[in-house]
Protein backbone atom coordinates (compact mmCIF):
# COMPACT_ATOMS: atom_id res chain seq x y z
CA UNK A 1 0.00 0.00 0.00
CA UNK A 2 1.28 3.55 -0.77
CA UNK A 3 0.22 6.21 1.16
CA UNK A 4 1.13 10.14 -0.35
CA UNK A 5 0.40 13.01 1.70
CA UNK A 6 0.30 16.60 0.73
CA UNK A 7 3.29 15.88 -1.76
CA UNK A 8 4.91 19.17 -3.92
CA UNK A 9 7.48 19.08 -5.77
CA UNK A 10 8.71 22.18 -7.37
CA UNK A 11 11.47 22.84 -10.65
CA UNK A 12 12.06 26.74 -10.28
CA UNK A 13 8.62 28.66 -10.59
CA UNK A 14 6.65 25.57 -11.89
CA UNK A 15 5.10 22.77 -9.38
CA UNK A 16 4.92 19.44 -11.78
CA UNK A 17 2.98 17.86 -8.52
CA UNK A 18 0.57 20.57 -5.97
CA UNK A 19 0.08 19.04 -2.72
CA UNK A 20 -1.04 15.49 -3.97
CA UNK A 21 -2.49 13.35 -1.86
CA UNK A 22 -3.45 9.84 -2.05
CA UNK A 23 -3.67 5.67 -1.38
CA UNK A 24 -3.16 3.72 -3.49
CA UNK A 25 -4.04 -0.22 -2.56
CA UNK A 26 -4.83 -2.22 -5.24
CA UNK A 27 -2.54 -4.99 -6.48
CA UNK A 28 -2.75 -3.58 -9.85
CA UNK A 29 -3.07 0.47 -9.57
CA UNK A 30 -3.20 3.02 -12.62
CA UNK A 31 -1.88 6.34 -13.13
CA UNK A 32 -3.38 8.40 -15.97
CA UNK A 33 -3.17 11.99 -16.54
CA UNK A 34 -2.59 14.08 -19.92
CA UNK A 35 0.94 15.28 -20.84
CA UNK A 36 2.55 17.17 -18.34
CA UNK A 37 0.11 16.17 -15.48
CA UNK A 38 3.01 14.72 -13.27
CA UNK A 39 2.83 11.21 -13.88
CA UNK A 40 6.35 10.96 -14.69
CA UNK A 41 7.18 13.25 -11.83
CA UNK A 42 5.42 11.16 -8.82
CA UNK A 43 7.37 8.36 -10.39
CA UNK A 44 10.59 9.55 -10.33
CA UNK A 45 9.70 10.91 -6.83
CA UNK A 46 8.79 7.51 -5.88
CA UNK A 47 12.01 5.72 -6.80
CA UNK A 48 14.08 8.77 -5.14
CA UNK A 49 15.39 10.56 -8.38
CA UNK A 50 13.46 13.90 -7.46
CA UNK A 51 12.85 15.18 -4.35
CA UNK A 52 10.27 16.60 -2.80
CA UNK A 53 9.60 20.07 -1.16
CA UNK A 54 7.23 18.82 1.16
CA UNK A 55 4.68 15.68 2.01
CA UNK A 56 5.30 12.35 2.92
CA UNK A 57 5.03 8.90 1.45
CA UNK A 58 4.72 5.56 3.21
CA UNK A 59 5.02 2.44 1.55
CA UNK A 60 3.46 -0.82 3.54
CA UNK A 61 3.61 1.55 6.30
CA UNK A 62 7.31 2.55 5.78
CA UNK A 63 8.50 6.11 5.11
CA UNK A 64 10.05 6.28 1.60
CA UNK A 65 11.64 9.54 1.92
CA UNK A 66 14.45 9.48 3.72
CA UNK A 67 15.65 6.32 1.78
CA UNK A 68 18.40 6.68 -0.61
CA UNK A 69 17.33 5.22 -4.16
CA UNK A 70 19.82 2.91 -3.70
CA UNK A 71 17.88 2.10 -0.47
CA UNK A 72 14.48 2.03 -2.01
CA UNK A 73 15.68 -0.66 -4.37
CA UNK A 74 17.26 -2.80 -2.18
CA UNK A 75 13.94 -2.46 0.12
CA UNK A 76 12.06 -3.67 -2.90
CA UNK A 77 11.47 -1.11 -4.96
CA UNK A 78 11.63 -1.35 -8.57
CA UNK A 79 10.86 0.87 -11.86
CA UNK A 80 10.77 -0.24 -15.89
CA UNK A 81 11.35 3.34 -17.94
CA UNK A 82 9.74 5.08 -20.69
CA UNK A 83 12.07 4.43 -22.93
CA UNK A 84 13.34 0.30 -22.86
CA UNK A 85 16.86 0.12 -21.29
CA UNK A 86 18.20 -3.17 -22.24
CA UNK A 87 22.12 -3.79 -22.19
CA UNK A 88 22.73 -4.11 -25.81
CA UNK A 89 25.64 -6.04 -25.07
CA UNK A 90 25.14 -8.06 -21.92
CA UNK A 91 22.55 -11.22 -23.03
CA UNK A 92 19.06 -11.70 -21.98
CA UNK A 93 19.91 -13.66 -18.70
CA UNK A 94 22.83 -11.06 -17.76
CA UNK A 95 20.32 -8.17 -17.89
CA UNK A 96 18.41 -9.52 -15.18
CA UNK A 97 20.99 -10.80 -13.43
CA UNK A 98 22.95 -7.57 -13.17
CA UNK A 99 19.85 -6.35 -10.86
CA UNK A 100 20.33 -9.79 -9.28
CA UNK A 101 23.63 -8.75 -8.68
CA UNK A 102 23.07 -6.13 -5.95
CA UNK A 103 19.21 -6.99 -4.54
CA UNK A 104 19.54 -10.67 -3.69
CA UNK A 105 22.03 -13.08 -1.47
CA UNK A 106 24.85 -14.93 -3.56
CA UNK A 107 22.91 -17.91 -3.04
CA UNK A 108 19.70 -16.87 -4.17
CA UNK A 109 20.88 -14.40 -7.61
CA UNK A 110 20.87 -17.07 -9.67
CA UNK A 111 17.35 -18.65 -8.99
CA UNK A 112 16.13 -15.78 -8.75
CA UNK A 113 17.18 -14.23 -12.33
CA UNK A 114 15.95 -18.06 -13.55
CA UNK A 115 12.28 -18.01 -12.00
CA UNK A 116 12.00 -14.30 -13.63
CA UNK A 117 13.16 -15.74 -16.71
CA UNK A 118 10.59 -18.29 -16.59
CA UNK A 119 8.06 -16.05 -15.58
CA UNK A 120 8.02 -13.88 -18.39
CA UNK A 121 8.64 -16.64 -20.90
CA UNK A 122 12.03 -15.71 -21.97
CA UNK A 123 14.04 -19.19 -21.30
CA UNK A 124 14.50 -19.72 -25.05
CA UNK A 125 16.29 -16.45 -25.31
CA UNK A 126 18.50 -16.45 -22.08
CA UNK A 127 21.68 -16.63 -24.22
CA UNK A 128 20.91 -14.08 -26.97
CA UNK A 129 22.27 -10.72 -26.32
CA UNK A 130 20.32 -7.54 -26.07
CA UNK A 131 21.03 -6.24 -29.60
CA UNK A 132 19.48 -9.33 -30.96
CA UNK A 133 16.09 -8.76 -29.05
CA UNK A 134 12.64 -7.78 -30.63
CA UNK A 135 10.81 -4.66 -29.30
CA UNK A 136 8.23 -7.29 -27.23
CA UNK A 137 11.21 -8.89 -26.07
CA UNK A 138 12.88 -6.12 -24.54
CA UNK A 139 9.85 -5.21 -22.84
CA UNK A 140 9.64 -8.30 -21.19
CA UNK A 141 13.62 -8.33 -20.05
CA UNK A 142 12.10 -4.94 -18.47
CA UNK A 143 9.41 -6.62 -16.85
CA UNK A 144 11.55 -9.79 -15.89
CA UNK A 145 14.05 -7.25 -13.93
CA UNK A 146 11.61 -5.56 -11.82
CA UNK A 147 10.74 -9.67 -10.85
CA UNK A 148 14.28 -10.07 -9.43
CA UNK A 149 14.90 -10.14 -5.52
CA UNK A 150 11.91 -10.17 -3.32
CA UNK A 151 9.88 -6.78 -4.85
CA UNK A 152 7.55 -5.00 -2.94
CA UNK A 153 6.19 -1.83 -5.40
CA UNK A 154 6.46 -2.12 -8.84
CA UNK A 155 6.51 0.97 -10.91
CA UNK A 156 6.19 0.63 -14.88
CA UNK A 157 6.31 3.52 -16.91
CA UNK A 158 3.75 3.07 -20.44
CA UNK A 159 5.16 -1.39 -20.15
CA UNK A 160 2.95 -1.89 -23.46
CA UNK A 161 4.31 1.68 -25.80
CA UNK A 162 5.06 0.60 -29.29
CA UNK A 163 3.50 -3.06 -28.70
CA UNK A 164 0.81 -4.66 -31.12
CA UNK A 165 -2.82 -5.01 -29.51
CA UNK A 166 -1.65 -9.31 -29.33
CA UNK A 167 1.38 -8.29 -27.34
CA UNK A 168 -0.05 -5.84 -25.09
CA UNK A 169 -2.01 -8.33 -24.54
CA UNK A 170 0.13 -11.02 -23.26
CA UNK A 171 1.82 -8.11 -21.35
CA UNK A 172 -1.11 -7.72 -19.55
CA UNK A 173 -1.89 -11.23 -18.24
CA UNK A 174 1.84 -11.04 -17.05
CA UNK A 175 1.07 -8.09 -15.33
CA UNK A 176 -1.98 -9.09 -13.79
CA UNK A 177 -0.32 -12.34 -12.25
CA UNK A 178 2.95 -10.73 -10.38
CA UNK A 179 0.67 -9.75 -7.26
CA UNK A 180 -0.11 -13.15 -6.58
CA UNK A 181 2.96 -15.04 -8.14
CA UNK A 182 5.86 -11.97 -6.19
CA UNK A 183 3.78 -10.73 -3.45
CA UNK A 184 4.38 -7.20 -5.22
CA UNK A 185 1.78 -4.29 -5.54
CA UNK A 186 2.51 -2.80 -9.23
CA UNK A 187 1.26 1.11 -10.44
CA UNK A 188 1.27 1.65 -13.84
CA UNK A 189 1.69 4.42 -16.32
CA UNK A 190 0.20 4.72 -19.56
CA UNK A 191 -1.60 6.28 -21.96
CA UNK A 192 -3.32 3.30 -23.41
CA UNK A 193 -6.98 3.78 -21.47
CA UNK A 194 -7.94 -0.18 -22.66
CA UNK A 195 -4.60 -1.03 -20.92
CA UNK A 196 -5.62 0.52 -17.63
CA UNK A 197 -8.99 -0.52 -17.68
CA UNK A 198 -8.28 -4.12 -18.37
CA UNK A 199 -5.71 -4.11 -15.76
CA UNK A 200 -6.07 -1.77 -12.79
CA UNK A 201 -8.56 -2.10 -10.38
CA UNK A 202 -8.02 1.33 -8.85
CA UNK A 203 -6.60 4.38 -10.84
CA UNK A 204 -5.79 7.52 -9.94
CA UNK A 205 -5.85 10.56 -12.62
CA UNK A 206 -3.29 13.21 -12.23
CA UNK A 207 -3.91 17.10 -13.90
CA UNK A 208 -1.46 20.06 -13.33
CA UNK A 209 0.04 17.68 -10.86
CA UNK A 210 -3.20 17.60 -8.63
CA UNK A 211 -5.54 14.89 -7.97
CA UNK A 212 -8.46 15.06 -10.58
CA UNK A 213 -9.62 11.45 -9.46
CA UNK A 214 -9.30 8.12 -7.11
CA UNK A 215 -11.02 5.34 -6.69
CA UNK A 216 -12.44 2.26 -9.01
CA UNK A 217 -11.33 2.21 -12.35
CA UNK A 218 -14.60 2.12 -14.33
CA UNK A 219 -16.10 5.02 -11.88
CA UNK A 220 -12.80 7.27 -12.19
CA UNK A 221 -13.15 6.99 -16.27
CA UNK A 222 -16.66 7.70 -16.41
CA UNK A 223 -15.93 10.74 -14.12
CA UNK A 224 -17.00 14.02 -16.67
CA UNK A 225 -14.19 15.59 -15.26
CA UNK A 226 -11.72 13.27 -15.89
CA UNK A 227 -13.36 12.65 -19.38
CA UNK A 228 -12.81 16.30 -20.25
CA UNK A 229 -9.04 17.16 -18.96
CA UNK A 230 -7.94 13.22 -20.43
CA UNK A 231 -10.43 12.16 -22.93
CA UNK A 232 -10.86 15.18 -24.92
CA UNK A 233 -14.70 14.79 -24.75
CA UNK A 234 -16.50 17.80 -23.24
CA UNK B 1 6.82 -13.96 -31.23
CA UNK B 2 8.55 -16.83 -30.89
CA UNK B 3 8.72 -16.28 -27.37
CA UNK B 4 5.10 -16.73 -26.66
CA UNK B 5 4.26 -20.20 -24.61
CA UNK B 6 7.78 -20.49 -24.36
CA UNK B 7 8.24 -21.30 -20.68
CA UNK B 8 11.31 -22.78 -19.78
CA UNK B 9 11.05 -26.69 -18.72
CA UNK B 10 13.76 -26.26 -15.61
CA UNK B 11 16.04 -23.87 -14.26
CA UNK B 12 18.79 -25.32 -13.00
CA UNK B 13 20.52 -26.48 -16.07
CA UNK B 14 20.37 -23.07 -17.42
CA UNK B 15 22.77 -21.92 -14.59
CA UNK B 16 24.98 -24.73 -14.82
CA UNK B 17 25.41 -24.41 -18.84
CA UNK B 18 25.85 -20.23 -17.98
CA UNK B 19 28.88 -21.21 -15.87
CA UNK B 20 30.88 -23.20 -18.94
CA UNK B 21 29.65 -20.80 -21.68
CA UNK B 22 30.99 -17.63 -19.50
CA UNK B 23 34.66 -19.59 -18.92
CA UNK B 24 35.05 -20.38 -22.50
CA UNK B 25 36.40 -16.76 -23.40
CA UNK B 26 39.26 -17.27 -20.45
CA UNK B 27 40.32 -20.64 -21.32
CA UNK B 28 40.35 -18.80 -25.19
CA UNK B 29 43.26 -16.05 -23.66
CA UNK B 30 45.34 -18.23 -22.18
CA UNK B 31 45.52 -20.89 -25.13
CA UNK B 32 45.98 -17.71 -28.36
CA UNK B 33 48.42 -15.99 -25.93
CA UNK B 34 50.45 -19.17 -25.30
CA UNK B 35 50.77 -19.96 -29.24
CA UNK B 36 51.34 -16.80 -30.09
CA UNK B 37 54.07 -15.98 -27.61
CA UNK B 38 55.66 -19.48 -28.26
CA UNK B 39 55.34 -18.39 -31.60
CA UNK B 40 57.56 -15.26 -31.19
CA UNK B 41 59.97 -16.32 -28.60
CA UNK B 42 60.86 -19.60 -31.48
CA UNK B 43 61.23 -17.07 -34.40
CA UNK B 44 62.15 -13.80 -33.01
CA UNK B 45 66.18 -12.15 -33.19
CA UNK B 46 67.14 -9.64 -30.54
CA UNK B 47 65.88 -6.67 -31.46
CA UNK B 48 62.41 -7.88 -32.24
CA UNK B 49 62.20 -9.82 -29.03
CA UNK B 50 62.81 -6.30 -27.18
CA UNK B 51 60.07 -4.32 -29.31
CA UNK B 52 57.44 -7.28 -28.81
CA UNK B 53 58.27 -7.27 -24.95
CA UNK B 54 57.21 -3.79 -24.83
CA UNK B 55 54.47 -4.16 -26.65
CA UNK B 56 53.17 -7.12 -24.32
CA UNK B 57 53.88 -4.74 -21.42
CA UNK B 58 52.24 -2.20 -22.95
CA UNK B 59 49.07 -4.46 -23.80
CA UNK B 60 48.18 -4.70 -20.20
CA UNK B 61 47.99 -0.48 -20.52
CA UNK B 62 45.93 -0.35 -23.20
CA UNK B 63 43.43 -3.05 -21.72
CA UNK B 64 42.96 -0.80 -18.70
CA UNK B 65 41.95 2.25 -21.00
CA UNK B 66 39.64 -0.40 -22.84
CA UNK B 67 37.93 -0.64 -19.51
CA UNK B 68 37.13 2.61 -18.99
CA UNK B 69 36.61 3.30 -22.61
CA UNK B 70 35.02 0.10 -23.90
CA UNK B 71 33.10 -1.01 -20.80
CA UNK B 72 32.28 2.69 -18.84
CA UNK B 73 32.18 4.66 -22.26
CA UNK B 74 35.04 7.29 -20.45
CA UNK B 75 37.60 8.24 -22.39
CA UNK B 76 41.15 8.90 -20.37
CA UNK B 77 44.15 10.06 -21.77
CA UNK B 78 46.46 9.54 -18.84
CA UNK B 79 47.23 6.37 -19.13
CA UNK B 80 50.83 6.86 -19.85
CA UNK B 81 51.03 8.95 -17.29
CA UNK B 82 49.94 6.05 -14.89
CA UNK B 83 52.45 3.47 -16.74
CA UNK B 84 55.40 5.99 -15.80
CA UNK B 85 54.56 6.03 -12.35
CA UNK B 86 54.14 2.11 -12.07
CA UNK B 87 57.41 2.42 -13.73
CA UNK B 88 59.36 4.77 -11.59
CA UNK B 89 57.70 2.79 -8.05
CA UNK B 90 59.03 0.03 -9.64
CA UNK B 91 62.47 1.45 -10.09
CA UNK B 92 62.51 3.06 -6.97
CA UNK B 93 61.16 0.60 -4.72
CA UNK B 94 63.72 -2.45 -7.02
CA UNK B 95 66.85 0.38 -6.24
CA UNK B 96 65.78 1.18 -2.73
CA UNK B 97 65.50 -2.23 -1.12
CA UNK B 98 66.32 -5.14 -3.99
CA UNK B 99 63.24 -7.37 -3.09
CA UNK B 100 62.50 -9.72 -5.87
CA UNK B 101 61.39 -8.44 -9.00
CA UNK B 102 57.43 -9.24 -8.37
CA UNK B 103 57.83 -7.04 -5.30
CA UNK B 104 59.01 -4.22 -6.81
CA UNK B 105 56.37 -5.01 -10.23
CA UNK B 106 53.24 -4.95 -7.60
CA UNK B 107 54.38 -2.27 -5.55
CA UNK B 108 54.50 -0.44 -9.21
CA UNK B 109 50.81 -1.60 -9.69
CA UNK B 110 49.32 -0.88 -6.23
CA UNK B 111 51.07 2.97 -6.50
CA UNK B 112 49.77 3.58 -10.00
CA UNK B 113 46.14 1.59 -9.14
CA UNK B 114 45.97 4.61 -6.41
CA UNK B 115 47.30 7.58 -8.44
CA UNK B 116 44.49 6.16 -11.19
CA UNK B 117 41.92 6.47 -8.52
CA UNK B 118 43.04 9.93 -7.65
CA UNK B 119 42.80 10.88 -11.15
CA UNK B 120 39.16 9.37 -11.61
CA UNK B 121 38.16 11.84 -9.03
CA UNK B 122 37.43 14.15 -11.65
CA UNK B 123 35.26 11.39 -13.93
CA UNK B 124 32.99 11.56 -11.23
CA UNK B 125 30.98 14.66 -12.09
CA UNK B 126 32.56 15.05 -15.83
CA UNK B 127 32.16 12.99 -18.80
CA UNK B 128 32.74 13.24 -22.56
CA UNK B 129 35.09 16.21 -23.93
CA UNK B 130 35.59 17.40 -20.44
CA UNK B 131 36.89 14.52 -18.67
CA UNK B 132 39.17 14.17 -21.78
CA UNK B 133 40.49 17.23 -21.40
CA UNK B 134 40.89 16.89 -17.57
CA UNK B 135 42.98 13.96 -17.71
CA UNK B 136 45.21 15.14 -20.89
CA UNK B 137 46.59 17.95 -18.30
CA UNK B 138 47.02 15.44 -15.83
CA UNK B 139 49.04 13.90 -18.16
CA UNK B 140 50.75 16.97 -19.20
CA UNK B 141 51.47 17.44 -15.43
CA UNK B 142 53.42 14.48 -14.85
CA UNK B 143 55.08 15.39 -18.37
CA UNK B 144 56.71 18.18 -16.02
CA UNK B 145 57.20 16.07 -12.99
CA UNK B 146 58.83 13.41 -14.31
CA UNK B 147 61.13 15.62 -17.01
CA UNK B 148 62.46 17.33 -13.69
CA UNK B 149 62.50 14.12 -11.51
CA UNK B 150 63.71 11.49 -14.18
CA UNK B 151 63.49 8.25 -13.18
CA UNK B 152 65.14 6.79 -10.37
CA UNK B 153 68.76 4.70 -11.44
CA UNK B 154 70.32 3.79 -8.24
CA UNK B 155 71.24 6.90 -6.58
CA UNK B 156 70.48 8.39 -3.30
CA UNK B 157 67.69 10.08 -1.83
CA UNK B 158 63.86 9.64 -2.66
CA UNK B 159 64.43 10.57 -5.95
CA UNK B 160 67.51 8.32 -6.87
CA UNK B 161 69.03 9.99 -9.04
CA UNK B 162 72.66 9.09 -9.73
CA UNK B 163 73.99 11.91 -11.57
CA UNK B 164 76.73 10.85 -14.26
CA UNK B 165 78.45 8.33 -12.41
CA UNK B 166 77.25 5.06 -10.54
CA UNK B 167 74.20 4.84 -12.55
CA UNK B 168 72.04 1.30 -12.45
CA UNK B 169 70.27 -0.71 -13.96
CA UNK B 170 67.26 -2.58 -12.27
CA UNK B 171 67.75 -6.59 -12.25
CA UNK B 172 65.28 -8.48 -14.00
CA UNK B 173 63.44 -10.95 -11.75
CA UNK B 174 65.96 -14.14 -11.31
CA UNK B 175 63.77 -16.56 -13.24
CA UNK B 176 64.19 -14.87 -16.23
CA UNK B 177 67.63 -12.98 -16.62
CA UNK B 178 67.94 -13.12 -20.54
CA UNK B 179 65.86 -11.43 -23.16
CA UNK B 180 63.62 -15.20 -25.01
CA UNK B 181 62.68 -16.21 -20.79
CA UNK B 182 61.87 -12.11 -20.00
CA UNK B 183 59.57 -12.15 -23.25
CA UNK B 184 57.80 -15.29 -21.98
CA UNK B 185 57.56 -13.67 -18.63
CA UNK B 186 56.11 -10.61 -19.58
CA UNK B 187 53.70 -12.39 -21.98
CA UNK B 188 52.35 -14.81 -19.04
CA UNK B 189 51.78 -11.23 -16.92
CA UNK B 190 50.37 -10.47 -20.12
CA UNK B 191 47.83 -12.88 -20.59
CA UNK B 192 47.05 -12.89 -16.49
CA UNK B 193 46.40 -9.18 -16.53
CA UNK B 194 43.88 -9.92 -19.80
CA UNK B 195 41.88 -12.70 -18.22
CA UNK B 196 41.78 -10.37 -14.67
CA UNK B 197 39.53 -7.96 -17.28
CA UNK B 198 37.83 -10.33 -19.01
CA UNK B 199 36.84 -11.93 -15.79
CA UNK B 200 35.53 -8.97 -14.71
CA UNK B 201 33.85 -8.36 -17.63
CA UNK B 202 31.85 -11.40 -17.61
CA UNK B 203 30.88 -11.09 -13.74
CA UNK B 204 29.14 -8.90 -11.54
CA UNK B 205 31.65 -5.52 -12.35
CA UNK B 206 31.00 -6.38 -16.02
CA UNK B 207 27.18 -6.17 -15.73
CA UNK B 208 27.39 -3.10 -13.46
CA UNK B 209 29.08 -1.12 -15.88
CA UNK B 210 27.56 -1.83 -18.54
CA UNK B 211 24.43 -0.27 -16.96
CA UNK B 212 26.72 2.96 -16.00
CA UNK B 213 27.32 3.09 -19.45
CA UNK B 214 23.60 2.57 -20.67
CA UNK B 215 22.96 5.45 -18.12
CA UNK B 216 23.39 6.42 -14.68
CA UNK B 217 19.55 6.59 -13.55
CA UNK B 218 19.12 3.13 -14.94
CA UNK B 219 22.18 2.11 -13.01
CA UNK B 220 20.79 3.53 -9.82
CA UNK B 221 17.36 2.41 -10.10
CA UNK B 222 19.07 -1.36 -10.57
CA UNK B 223 20.51 -1.30 -7.00
CA UNK B 224 23.78 -0.45 -8.90
CA UNK B 225 26.65 1.47 -6.32
CA UNK B 226 27.64 3.71 -9.30
CA UNK B 227 30.66 5.60 -7.49
CA UNK B 228 31.93 2.16 -5.95
CA UNK B 229 32.15 0.77 -9.31
CA UNK B 230 33.27 3.63 -11.05
CA UNK B 231 36.03 3.67 -8.29
CA UNK B 232 37.17 0.12 -8.66
CA UNK B 233 37.36 0.60 -12.70
CA UNK B 234 40.29 3.52 -12.49
CA UNK B 235 41.82 1.50 -10.06
CA UNK B 236 42.10 -1.69 -12.36
CA UNK B 237 43.20 0.69 -14.85
CA UNK B 238 45.64 2.60 -13.30
CA UNK B 239 47.06 -1.09 -11.45
CA UNK B 240 47.40 -2.57 -15.30
CA UNK B 241 49.15 0.75 -16.50
CA UNK B 242 51.09 0.55 -13.21
CA UNK B 243 52.33 -3.49 -14.19
CA UNK B 244 53.46 -2.60 -17.75
CA UNK B 245 55.36 0.48 -16.29
CA UNK B 246 57.28 -2.04 -14.32
CA UNK B 247 57.42 -4.59 -16.87
CA UNK B 248 58.81 -2.02 -19.58
CA UNK B 249 61.20 -0.89 -16.59
CA UNK B 250 62.68 -4.26 -16.23
CA UNK B 251 62.81 -4.73 -20.26
CA UNK B 252 65.65 -2.10 -20.38
CA UNK B 253 66.79 -1.82 -16.65
CA UNK B 254 65.67 1.72 -17.00
CA UNK B 255 63.61 4.47 -17.71
CA UNK B 256 63.62 7.46 -19.84
CA UNK B 257 61.44 10.59 -18.17
CA UNK B 258 61.45 12.07 -21.97
CA UNK B 259 59.55 8.66 -23.37
CA UNK B 260 56.50 9.84 -20.65
CA UNK B 261 54.99 12.94 -22.84
CA UNK B 262 51.24 13.49 -22.70
CA UNK B 263 51.68 12.79 -26.33
CA UNK B 264 52.13 8.70 -25.61
CA UNK B 265 48.65 9.27 -23.47
CA UNK B 266 47.07 10.38 -26.43
CA UNK B 267 48.54 7.93 -28.74
CA UNK B 268 48.09 4.71 -26.01
CA UNK B 269 44.52 5.89 -26.70
CA UNK B 270 43.70 6.10 -30.24
CA UNK B 271 45.53 2.68 -30.29
CA UNK B 272 43.39 1.79 -28.20
CA UNK B 273 40.51 2.58 -29.96
CA UNK B 274 42.19 1.46 -33.52
CA UNK B 275 43.33 -2.15 -32.14
CA UNK B 276 39.50 -2.51 -30.07
CA UNK B 277 38.35 -1.32 -27.22
CA UNK B 278 35.99 -4.32 -26.97
CA UNK B 279 38.05 -7.70 -27.47
CA UNK B 280 40.34 -8.75 -25.39
CA UNK B 281 42.88 -9.14 -28.41
CA UNK B 282 42.04 -5.40 -29.12
CA UNK B 283 44.54 -5.05 -26.42
CA UNK B 284 47.31 -6.96 -27.72
CA UNK B 285 46.71 -5.63 -31.32
CA UNK B 286 47.22 -2.14 -30.12
CA UNK B 287 50.28 -3.09 -28.00
CA UNK B 288 51.96 -4.10 -31.22
CA UNK B 289 51.00 -1.21 -33.33
CA UNK B 290 52.42 0.71 -30.38
CA UNK B 291 55.75 -1.35 -30.15
CA UNK B 292 56.20 -3.45 -33.16
CA UNK B 293 54.98 -1.15 -36.12
CA UNK B 294 58.03 1.40 -35.30
CA UNK B 295 60.19 -1.35 -35.41
CA UNK B 296 59.37 -2.78 -38.11
CA UNK B 297 59.62 0.95 -39.68
CA UNK B 298 62.91 0.80 -38.23
CA UNK B 299 64.00 -2.73 -39.30
CA UNK B 300 62.70 -1.23 -43.23
CA UNK B 301 64.75 1.80 -42.53
CA UNK B 302 62.23 3.78 -42.64
CA UNK B 303 62.10 6.79 -39.98
CA UNK B 304 59.81 5.25 -36.97
CA UNK B 305 58.46 9.16 -36.52
CA UNK B 306 55.87 8.11 -39.60
CA UNK B 307 54.21 5.93 -37.34
CA UNK B 308 52.60 8.88 -35.88
CA UNK B 309 51.16 9.86 -39.43
CA UNK B 310 50.14 5.87 -39.99
CA UNK B 311 48.31 5.93 -36.86
CA UNK B 312 46.57 9.16 -37.47
CA UNK B 313 45.25 7.33 -41.10
CA UNK B 314 44.43 4.41 -38.89
CA UNK B 315 42.57 6.33 -36.16
CA UNK B 316 40.08 8.25 -38.73
CA UNK B 317 39.65 4.97 -40.63
CA UNK B 318 38.62 3.33 -36.78
CA UNK B 319 36.38 6.13 -36.07
CA UNK B 320 34.49 6.86 -39.30
CA UNK B 321 33.95 3.05 -40.31
CA UNK B 322 35.36 0.61 -37.64
CA UNK B 323 34.23 1.92 -33.87
CA UNK B 324 34.74 -1.41 -33.00
CA UNK B 325 38.53 -1.10 -34.11
CA UNK B 326 40.61 -4.11 -35.54
CA UNK B 327 39.30 -6.68 -33.00
CA UNK B 328 35.87 -6.09 -33.74
CA UNK B 329 36.36 -6.66 -37.60
CA UNK B 330 38.38 -10.01 -36.73
CA UNK B 331 35.45 -11.06 -33.99
CA UNK B 332 32.71 -10.34 -36.78
CA UNK B 333 35.01 -12.68 -39.38
CA UNK B 334 35.02 -15.35 -36.80
CA UNK B 335 31.23 -14.88 -36.00
CA UNK B 336 31.28 -15.46 -40.00
CA UNK B 337 33.33 -19.14 -39.49
CA UNK B 338 31.41 -19.84 -36.59
CA UNK B 339 27.93 -19.42 -38.19
CA UNK B 340 27.60 -16.57 -35.34
CA UNK B 341 25.52 -18.90 -33.34
CA UNK B 342 22.79 -16.95 -30.74
CA UNK B 343 25.19 -14.16 -30.31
Amino acid sequence: MIEIETLSVRFGGIKPIDQLTAMLSAPVSGLIGPNGAGKTTLLNVLSGFVRPVEGAIKLDGRSLLALSPLQRVRAGLRRSFQTEQVVEDLTTRDNLAALADNVASVGERSRTTDRALEFVGLGSVAHRLGARLNLFERRLVELGKCLIGTPRLILLDEPAAGLTDEEGARLRDLVLAIPDAFGAQVVVIDHDVELIRAMCAETLVLDYGKRLALGNTETVLADPAVRRAYLGEL
Amino acid sequence: MNTQGTLLPAAVPLAAETVVRKQRPLFAIAFAMAVFSTAIALLANAFWLSALTSAMALSLSVAGVAVLYGQLGLVSLCQFALVGVGGWVTLRIGHGFQPPFEVSLLAGGVVAALIGLLFGVPALRLRGLYLALVTLMLAGAFQIVISAWGFPDGGPGFLGRADGVGRSMLARPALATEAIPYFLYCAFIATLGLILVQAHKITRPGRAWALIRKGETVAIASGVNVLAYKAWAFALSGFLAGIAGGLLAGNVGQLEGRAFSAFESLNLFALATVGGAFHWYGAVIAGLLLRALPALLTDLGIDGYVTIGIFGVALFHALATAPTGIAGKIANLLARFTKGGER
